[in-house]
C-alpha cells in the first residue's frame, strides 16, 4: 500500500497523467451538458424540398419520416443532396405525386427508400386496413447520446494504460530503472505497482465519468463494476506492455495513439454497421475494447444479451496478456 | 553555402532515421489502407428487414425484402433488433409489429416501409445524380480523413521530436556559435518533412483510390498536403522551441488533437450544422483537403493568401524564436 502512496505521488507531478485522467471526466460533462437536439438528427432520415414547389400536404408529411430542409432553389438542392457528407434525399413535386433523387454514393437503407418514396407517398391516399403495434421499450438508450457515453468511458477504461505506460518510459529515461535493479525490490513486486497504478487511474477516471453522466439501475451495478475492473486491468496491462517495448516518449506516445485508435474504432464501426450474429462480429471481440463497448451498450438498453459473452471474453483476455507477459518478462530476463 | 545546407540536410535525414520517424510512417500507412480496404469500404447499413409470419399461407408475398418466419417467437426474436419490421397474418386483418427504434421519425418510415412490403409497391428507381458510387466516396472520403490527421500529427509531432534530441544533445548551443545561416536549420528540416508527407500522400492515395482516381486527383491533393504539412510543421517548431520538455510538447498535443480535430471531424463527416465552425482554421484545410478528393478543388484566392501569408508569418516567428532561443543557450 505504502508503494503504490509513493507511486501515485509520482504519477501526480505528471501533467499529462493528470490531464489524461480529466479529459474523460471533461467530456463526459461536455456531453452532458452541450447535448442539444443538432445531434439526435444524424440518424434521422433526411429528405430536402424547394421551397416554392412542395405543397405543405408533402412537406408535413415527409417530416412524419424524417428531418426536412427546404431550399430556395433546385441548384442549391442539387449541391446538398451531392455533398459527399450527407445523405440527403431530394424530392420533387410533380402535381399530385412526388419524385426523389440522391447522389448515388448513399447507405442501403436510404437508396431503398429514396426508390421505393413515391410509391409509398402514392399508398398513403388509400391506406388499407392494416393494424398497428409499435412497442416502446422502456431503455436507457438515446441513440447517439449512449453511445457517446460509451465510447467516453471507454476511452476512459482504456485510457489507463497512459498512467503506467509513461511512469515507465520516464523512469526509464531517467535511469531509475538500474537503480530498481540494485534495489531490494523483487521484479514481481514492481510488475503488481505498475500494474496498480494503471488500474487504479482508469477505474477512477471511469467511475467519475460514469457518476456524471450515466444513470444505471441497482441491479445493473454489480456487472457495470465487473466491465471496469477487468477493463481497467487490461488496459493496465497493455501499458506494461507499451512500457517495455519503447525505449523513448516519442514511441511510446505513438504505441498509446495507435493502442487507442485500435481500441476504440473498430467497436464502434462493428456495433453500428455490423449485425451481431455474423461472424466479423464475433470476431471483432478479439480486441477487449469491443467486448467493453457491447456491455456498456447492453446496460444502456437494459439487456443482457451480449454481457455475458462480453464479461467472459474480457476475462479470458485478462489471462491471456498475463500469461503472454508473464512469458516476455521471462525472456527478457534469461537475455 | 549550398554544401552547408546540404550538411544539414544529411544530418537532419539521419536524424528521423534514427528515430524510426519512416519506420512509424509505413506503418501508418499499413494500418490506414488495412483498415480501408478490409474494413471502411465493406461498411454499409441495410434496409429494414421485413418478416412475415403467415401460418396459414395465405398471401404469396414474394418481395426480395421479406424473410418467412414460422412461428410468432421468432418473429419477435427476429425483430428484437428494434430495425426489423414484422408482419403478422394469423387472423383478420394483417399486423404491423415492431419494436420502436426511438426516433418517432424513424419508426413511422418503418410501418409505412412494412406495409408496402406488404401491398407489394416497392418499386421505382430515384434518379442519380452523382457521378461516385458508395464504395469510391467512401474511398476518397476516408482517404481525405485519414491524410489529414496523418499529417497535422506528423507534421507537428515529427518536427517537435526532432527538434527536443537536438536541443538534448545540445546541437543548438552548437548552432549558436557556428557560421551557418540560421532560417537554413529550420528550412532543411521543413523540407525533409515535406518530402516525406507528399511521398506518403501519393502512397496511400495510390493504394486506397486506385491508381486511375489517384492520377486524377494527385495535383490538388498534393497542394492541400503541402500546404498542411508545412502549417503544422511550422506550427510544430514554434511549441518545441517555446515549451522546455517533450512531455509538456505531448500535453499540447493531446490538447491539440481531441479540441483541434475532433470538431473538424464531426463537422465534415456527419454533415452537422455548427455556424462557428467558419472560424475554426482547420476546418478550411480541411475541407479543402476533402474537396481535393472529390475532384472539386478549392478555389477561393481568399484561401490560398491566408495559407501562404500564414506560412510565411510562423516561418518568420519560428526563426525569430529560434534566434531568441539561441541567444538564451549560447
Amino acid at each position: 500500500m505504502n508503494s503504490l502512496k509513493y507511486q501515485l505521488r509520482s504519477i501526480r507531478r505528471d501533467k499529462m497523467c493528470i490531464l489524461t485522467f480529466l479529459l474523460p471526466v471533461v467530456a463526459g460533462i461536455a456531453i452532458n451538458l452541450l447535448f442539444g437536439v443538432s445531434f439526435q438528427s444524424i440518424s434521422e432520415t433526411s429528405f430536402g424540398v424547394i421551397q416554392s414547389e412542395a405543397t405543405d400536404d408533402t412537406v408535413a408529411w415527409l417530416q412524419q419520416n424524417g428531418i426536412v430542409t427546404e431550399y430556395e432553389t433546385l441548384d442549391a438542392l442539387r449541391s446538398a443532396v451531392n455533398d459527399p457528407s450527407t445523405q440527403m434525399i431530394g424530392v420533387i413535386q410533380v402535381d399530385d405525386t412526388i419524385q426523389t433523387f440522391i447522389s448515388g454514393d448513399e447507405l442501403e437503407v436510404n437508396r431503398v427508400i429514396a426508390d421505393t418514396l413515391p410509391q409509398i407517398y402514392e399508398n398513403q391516399r388509400e391506406p388499407l386496413p392494416v393494424e398497428q403495434t409499435l412497442i416502446h421499450m422502456k431503455t436507457g438508450n438515446e441513440g447517439l447520446k449512449s453511445l457517446l457515453i460509451a465510447i467516453t468511458l471507454v476511452t476512459a477504461m482504456f485510457m489507463g494504460c497512459t498512467f503506467n505506460a509513461m511512469n515507465i518510459i520516464s523512469e526509464k529515461e531517467d535511469g531509475i530503472k538500474f537503480i530498481n535493479q540494485v534495489l531490494p525490490m523483487t521484479t514481481r513486486s514492481y510488475v503488481v505497482q505498475k500494474i496498480l497504478l494503471g488500474f487504479v487511474g482508469g477505474t477512477a477516471s471511469t467511475i467519475v465519468t460514469a457518476s456524471i453522466c450515466m444513470r444505471i439501475e441497482l441491479v445493473q451495478v454489480l456487472p457495470f463494476l465487473l466491465i471496469i475492473l477487468l477493463s481497467a486491468y487490461i488496459s493496465a496491462l497493455s501499458g506494461l506492455f507499451i512500457g517495455t517495448f519503447s525505449n523513448g516518449l516519442m514511441i511510446g506516445i505513438v504505441y498509446i495513439k495507435i493502442i487507442m485508435i485500435l481500441f476504440l474504432a473498430p467497436p464502434i464501426f462493428f456495433y453500428l454497421i455490423v449485425p451481431d450474429n455474423a461472424i466479423v462480429f464475433w470476431l471483432s471481440y478479439i480486441l477487449p475494447s469491443s467486448a467493453t463497448f457491447y456491455g456498456i451498450m447492453d446496460l444502456f438498453n437494459r439487456q443482457s444479451a451480449k454481457l455475458w459473452p462480453a464479461l467472459i471474453a474480457l476475462l479470458l483476455h485478462a489471462v491471456l496478456w498475463s500469461i503472454v507477459y508473464k512469458l516476455v518478462q521471462m525472456r527478457s530476463d534469461e537475455v | 553555402m549550398w554544401n552547408d545546407f546540404f550538411g544539414l540536410l544529411k544530418k537532419d535525414f539521419r536524424l528521423m532515421l534514427s528515430s524510426k520517424f519512416f519506420l512509424l510512417a509505413l506503418g501508418s500507412l499499413v494500418l490506414y489502407s488495412c483498415y480501408i480496404n478490409f474494413v471502411y469500404v465493406k461498411l454499409d447499413q441495410e434496409i429494414y428487414p421485413v418478416y412475415l409470419y403467415d401460418p396459414q399461407d395465405t398471401q404469396s408475398v414474394t418481395s426480395e425484402y421479406v424473410t418467412k418466419v414460422e412461428s410468432r417467437e421468432a418473429l419477435e426474436a427476429a425483430i428484437a433488433d428494434r430495425y426489423s419490421v414484422g408482419i403478422v397474418l394469423s387472423a383478420g386483418n394483417p399486423e404491423l409489429y415492431l419494436l420502436s427504434s426511438g426516433l418517432e421519425t424513424t419508426d413511422h418510415y418503418r410501418m409505412l416501409f412494412g406495409e408496402a412490403v406488404l401491398n407489394g409497391t416497392v418499386d421505382g428507381q430515384a434518379e442519380v445524380i452523382g457521378v461516385n458510387n458508395k464504395e469510391v466516396k467512401n474511398r476518397r472520403e476516408i482517404t481525405a480523413e485519414f491524410l489529414f490527421f496523418e499529417l497535422s500529427a506528423v507534421g507537428f509531432l515529427g518536427l517537435a521530436s526532432m527538434l527536443f534530441k537536438e536541443k538534448q544533445m545540445g546541437v543548438i548551443r552548437v548552432h549558436g556559435i557556428l557560421p551557418i545561416c540560421r532560417p537554413m536549420f529550420i528550412f532543411s528540416k521543413l523540407l525533409l518533412l515535406l518530402i516525406s508527407d507528399l511521398l506518403f500522400t501519393v502512397l496511400l492515395t495510390n493504394i486506397n483510390l486506385g491508381l486511375l482516381y489517384a492520377l486524377e486527383v494527385l495535383p490538388a491533393v498534393l497542394l492541400q498536403a503541402g500546404i498542411l504539412s508545412l502549417i503544422m510543421a511550422l506550427a510544430g517548431f514554434l511549441c518545441a522551441v517555446c515549451l522546455p520538455d517533450f512531455k509538456q510538447f505531448s500535453l499540447f498535443y493531446l490538447v491539440l488533437a481531441v479540441f483541434v480535430t475532433t470538431p473538424v471531424f464531426l463537422a465534415g463527416q456527419t454533415g452537422i450544422v455548427w455556424e462557428w465552425i467558419i472560424y475554426h482554421p482547420m476546418y478550411h484545410l480541411f475541407t479543402a483537403m476533402k474537396s481535393a478528393y472529390f475532384s472539386m478543388p478549392t478555389t477561393s484566392v481568399l484561401y490560398y493568401l491566408f495559407c501562404f501569408g500564414s506560412i510565411i508569418l510562423l516561418f518568420i516567428l519560428a526563426c525569430q524564436t529560434f534566434n531568441r532561443e539561441i541567444a538564451r543557450e549560447g
